[in-house]
């Protein structure tokens, strides 16, 4: 059977309890190509009833609500049967079970967090700042995983002083930080008016980049390995401008 | 704002300079801008496949001494720059804001002489630290030769400082970098280990507050433009981790930039590079004396890297048992790298493992399956020409597909001899 529940942790709960009798069963939150034959469960959420089995869950090991926010954040189709699987092996062992790599659910479960984890540790730096007139920062960019709020704290840190938004284009949402709190707003289109230096620091930026190049020892394979070619739009370094060539 | 052209007379050079690590350090933000990140972040790759960490650049390219391999040298006919401690500190934190870099790395040439080139360094950082309020990371080069006062003062402002012996050997130093010894460099590098060490001490107590050099340092070597063997190479490197406490030595395959007659006129290959790395790993991390892995007047092999081989000569010591060996024994299995060794004990702990269950896990198994038995069984090579033949095939295909070869191992001869295993 399929189940079809709304994407959020506890609508995963709820949508657990119900399918976790169900040797079969199919956990996604999108609409997803459906076996011939097969007519979904949808799912309502039911914050009391998720309630409950998270306190379980929890019991069992505390830091599997954390597990549970990041596999749910994966950009992985499969993410919500992912981790079905995961709280399976939970349920069944009653105890933390992350280091069970021999079992395929969990193993599974751990590379699809590792990816959410990297992905974020791949953005604190590939984030690409604009300053804007008013001397705000914004940086667009097209995250694999739901983690714009996730980079917040790095970037808070960092630069305190200054007002940012962390605008995930594809999701049209935005991770804002107004000087003082932050929060997630949706967005679809921001107006940005760029400083007047803007130009001319994203020039330098380019120089530099070039610079520190060895031609002679060019690796494409291994610098799209490290830096994938989907990241490249937003930053300026990999763009070509005519006065470039 | 720095012109362009500055800009690129400035970091065109410094990019020799291998180090792009920013990590080690964890910096607060104390008001201001930036931190340190502990683990050290890539903020971009160039098409060499190189990460980009920090902004590398040299105060001043002109100089007054005359290393034989250097661009800079003062008998080149070169563009010279040098550029005002404000232009790098603007350069710095509108490059950090951006988030492009994670800091700054500063060198420079022998500007009019060694402590005139200290200053100038020593008050870009302190401006960075006090004016602007940076607290994002900095790696600083030391000047050899210049007072030792600056050095200390500006080790109190900078994560990270390195002087790069370049060459493995005083001999080589004498030849082509006359106007350095190995004095000049080993001397503030062991003033500085003690200091910070002492620094340290005072700090427990309570005695003082701040930093001082809270990511150690680092040094580099030139490979192949002088005929220091492997060997060699790698046992001052030992010495340099045990005695002075580096957190670091860097290699660098020598790049015919400059023509000389005391010079090779071909660059060394990146795979000599890649093996030394290779040993430095088994050094820093696998509990490996460089007595186990090559002779003092040899090179690594080429054509198996350094783990391997040193299996091969111990092959007494194998199949372990992977339900049972402990942690220092599998981390000397070919094959298993360090975060597969922590992922074994932690598996092992919940069921026997077998063959199935090590590659679930996906620990690679092309070259361990030959060093171990799970659960007793063993699903390696019968002898030991044929293992030795199996590993070396292993290395020319991933070789080539990591590291775009490198003329050796692409040739079909040895191709053929690698199947063969006649090496
Ligand atoms: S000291 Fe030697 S290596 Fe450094 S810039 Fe001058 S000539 Fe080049």
């Amino acid at each position: 059977m399929v189940y079809i529940f709304d994407g959020t942790k506890s609508g995963f709960l709820t949508a657990f309890l119900v399918a976790y009798a169900d040797p079969e069963a199919v956990l996604a939150s999108e609409k997803i190509q459906l076996p011939l034959g097969q007519t979904p469960v949808f799912v309502a959420t039911d914050e009391a009833r998720a309630e409950k089995a998270k306190n379980r869950l929890l019991a069992f090991d505390r830091d599997c609500m954390r597990d549970l926010d990041t596999l749910l954040r994966s950009g992985m189709e499969n993410r919500e049967q992912i981790a079905l699987g995961y709280f399976r092996v939970l349920a069944r062992e009653k105890r933390p079970v992350s280091k069970r790599l021999a079992e395929r659910e969990v193993f599974e479960a751990v590379e699809c967090m590792k990816k959410v984890g990297h992905e974020i540790h791949k953005f604190h730096g590939f984030i690409r700042f604009m300053e804007t007139a008013s001397g705000a920062l914004y940086a667009p960019f097209a995250p694999d995983n739901d983690i714009c709020d996730l980079l917040l704290p790095h970037f808070r840190a960092r630069l305190p002083q200054f007002p940012f938004v962390l605008h995930d284009i594809k999701r049209k949402k935005a991770a804002v930080y107004d000087g003082q709190n932050s929060f997630v707003a949706p967005l679809e289109r921001a107006e940005i008016l760029l400083s007047a230096n803007e130009t001319g620091w994203q020039a330098l930026w380019k120089r530099y980049y070039r610079a520190v190049n060895i031609p002679s020892r060019e690796r494409l394979k291994q610098m799209k390995g490290y830096m994938p070619v989907r990241y490249w739009k937003f930053l300026p370094e990999t763009q070509t401008s005519a006065e470039d060539l | 704002m720095i012109t362009e052209e500055k800009l690129k007379i400035l970091t065109e050079s410094a990019k020799y300079d291998v180090s792009c690590s920013s990590s080690g350090s964890g910096r607060k933000n104390a008001g201001g801008m930036g931190n340190g990140y502990v683990a050290g972040c890539c903020h971009s790759f160039t098409p060499d496949g190189r990460c980009v960490s920090l902004l590398k650049i040299l105060l001043s390219n002109d100089c007054i001494y005359n290393c034989k391999y250097c661009p800079n040298r003062l008998d080149a006919d070169v563009p010279r720059a040098t550029a005002t401690p404000e232009e790098i500190c603007e350069l710095t934190i509108d490059f950090y804001k951006r988030n492009y870099i994670e800091g700054l790395f500063l060198s420079s040439a022998v500007y009019k002489n060694p402590d005139y080139t200290m200053e100038r360094l020593l008050l870009v950082v302190k401006k960075l630290r006090t004016e602007y309020r940076f607290h994002g990371y900095i790696h600083l080069k030391g000047i050899p030769r210049a007072d030792e006062k600056l050095t200390e003062e500006a080790a109190r402002y900078v994560d990270r400082m390195s002087y790069n012996i370049e060459l493995p050997s005083e001999q080589s130093l004498k030849l082509l970098a006359p106007q350095k010894s190995k004095e000049s460099l080993l001397l503030p590098m062991k003033k500085l280990t003690e200091q910070s060490e002492a620094f340290r001490e005072e700090k427990k107590k309570g005695l003082v507050k701040g930093y001082f050099l809270p990511a150690g340092q680092t040094t580099q070597m030139i490979v192949g433009a002088s005929p220091e063997r492997d060997g060699q190479i790698l046992r001052l490197t030992q010495a340099l981790y045990r005695k002075n406490g580096l957190k670091r030595v860097y290699y660098s395959s020598y790049v015919p930039v400059v023509k000389d007659k005391l010079l090779p006129e071909v660059g060394a290959g990146q795979l000599r590079e890649h093996r030394l790395y290779q040993a430095d790993w088994l050094l820093r991390f696998y509990g490996f004396s460089v007595e186990e892995i090559v002779d003092e007047g040899e090179d690594l092999a080429m054509e198996l890297d350094p783990k391997c081989a040193w299996a091969l000569r111990n092959m007494h010591l194998f199949p372990v048992e992977i339900n049972r060996a402990p942690l220092e024994v599998l981390l000397r299995v070919p094959g298993i790298g360090a975060k597969n060794a922590y992922k074994i004990m932690e598996a092992r702990k919940y069921t026997k493992l077998s063959f199935e269950d090590l590659t679930k896990m996906r620990v690679a198994l092309k070259r361990a399956k030959h060093f171990i038995t799970c659960n007793g069984k063993f699903f390696g090579a019968k002898n030991e020409y044929a293992v030795r033949g199996l590993l070396a095939q292993a290395e020319t295909q991933e070789s080539a597909e990591q590291l775009d070869l490198f003329g050796m191992l692409s040739t079909p001869q040895n191709a053929l001899i690698a199947l063969h295993g006649q090496l």
